[in-house]
């Protein structure tokens, strides 16, 4: 099942599941008003390595985005392409800034959050507490610069910058999915991205998209597990 | 105008390599990584996180390398990758940030594996990582022997810089990646490596004959 968001016909699918990558496009769009239709990827039946999403994503990694162009994987090329196609640039000056942050989001921040929840794929087991306390590390360094970030370049923050999605996204999922503890976490020390996470909350898109995906009222500020009404996040 | 702060065989010969495709005027400003450069306030002002490369734009500094390559892409089109806006450019984009973020940071632990897990585990996390960066490949090979317009330079010298530490760098040497296992990789990195650009910045790095396909 899917539904349809956004004013218009929509002119593409995203292929999502809940609360997973997917809801930083699924925001996005939201904000600028870009039609789309989605298409649950069922993780309960293992759809993402189904040959169906394969040959949308080889990489079997959610969001896909099916556009009038082909299907476009990985969320930072997504935000970079409806970027370019729907004219939604930030002010030229502040074009280098912008993708500067977008790739520190992409590259290191969710590169080493995802070692957080997948610690089996870059450690022994014998030695996940220690690849546990770097990679944390890490991620307390990157909200570090993220957060000054925030503060030197408020207009890439807004919550209609492809920027303010995918950090407040790392926020949340920082605080509930990291396997061997989020004592690391603590969203006060950051009051830029603090304040960015209570102003993604208060969008009527993240209302929208919290209830399609069950993701609770403040889904930023204060996240919980979600319980959606289709489809699984793990 | 672009000043580019760089050290040889960093991630700066990345960028450096696209500024000389792109045959903008820019200045190359290596930087004294072992005699603390990237430590200085000055350095930070330019680039916070304090890693290679950054660089100066009319707009002002910036870093990463994937944003700058981008930067470059956006203002020069249609020399890294397919114009924006042209077909083929969702494409190009996907496998562009999947080098980016996927197997450029598996690089990294192959070569410093003491970075995943600490000193002990150095052994066993590299073969881990090993794993994974050989998965990473076998999916962005298939994608490009399937669609050689993915193979633009953009794609194509990241992959190169990249192929070339796999190979020279990894830290285990029974953890090292064969290029020969991944055919696409491998032709579209050496008709990379005989590019004008490419002849160029092995010259000016002193990377040797054949930097990227010679392990």
């Amino acid at each position: 099942m899917g539904g349809n968001h956004g004013e218009g016909i929509p002119m593409y699918v995203l292929h999502y599941a809940p609360d997973n990558a997917s809801l930083i496009v699924r925001l996005f769009c939201e904000e600028a008003g870009i039609a789309y239709r989605t298409e649950l990827v069922d993780r309960s039946t293992g759809a993402q390595d189904s040959a169906g999403y394969r040959r949308l994503n080889p990489a079997g990694l959610i969001p896909a985005l099916e556009t009038p162009d082909g299907p476009i994987a990985e969320t930072g090329a997504i935000l970079l392409w409806l970027t370019d196609r729907h004219g939604l640039w930030p002010d030229p000056a502040l074009t280098g800034p912008f993708l500067q942050w977008l790739f520190y989001l992409s590259n290191s921040a969710h590169a080493d959050l995802r070692r957080l929840f997948y610690p089996e794929q870059y450690a022994p087991p014998g030695s996940m507490p220690a690849h546990h306390d770097m990679a944390a590390a890490r991620m307390v360094t990157h909200f570090g610069l993220l957060d000054a970030a925030a503060m030197q370049h408020p207009a890439l923050f807004t919550p209609q910058s492809a920027l303010a999605p995918y950090a407040a996204c790392l926020l949340r999922w920082s605080a509930l999915y990291p396997r061997g503890g989020t004592g690391w976490f603590a969203l006060e020390r950051w009051p830029s991205l603090l304040a960015l996470a209570q102003a993604m909350d208060a969008r009527p898109g993240t209302a929208r998209i919290a209830l399609a995906e069950g993701l609770g009222d403040r889904p930023f500020f204060a996240p919980t597990y979600p319980k959606p009404p289709e489809g699984r996040a793990t | 105008m672009y000043r580019l702060h760089a050290a040889p065989d960093f991630a700066s010969t990345i960028t450096h390599l696209a500024l000389v495709q792109i045959g903008a005027p820019f200045e190359l400003v290596n930087q004294d990584v072992d005699g603390g450069a990237l430590q200085t306030a000055a350095y930070r002002a330019i680039n916070p996180v304090g890693l290679i490369p950054a660089m100066e734009t009319p707009d002002g500094p910036m870093f990463e390398t994937a944003a700058i390559l981008l930067y470059l892409d956006e203002r020069h089109p249609g020399v890294l990758g397919p114009a924006p806006g042209a077909a083929g450019r969702a494409a190009y984009l996907s496998w562009f940030v999947f080098v980016t973020n996927t197997i450029h940071p598996l690089t990294m632990l192959l070569v410093h594996p003491e970075r995943a897990a600490g000193e002990d585990a150095q052994a066993a996390a590299s073969a881990e990582v090993s794993a994974q960066l050989a998965g990473a490949l076998g999916h962005l090979d298939r994608a490009l022997a399937g669609n050689p317009a993915l193979g633009h330079s953009g794609i194509g010298f990241y992959l190169a810089v990249l192929l070339r530490w796999m190979q020279k760098f990894a830290a285990v040497r029974a953890d090292a990646i064969d290029p020969g296992a991944f055919p696409a990789i491998s032709a579209l990195v050496a008709r990379i490596e005989a590019t004008p650009a490419a002849l160029h910045v092995a010259q000016a790095e002193g990377l040797g004959p054949t930097p990227f396909t010679a392990s």
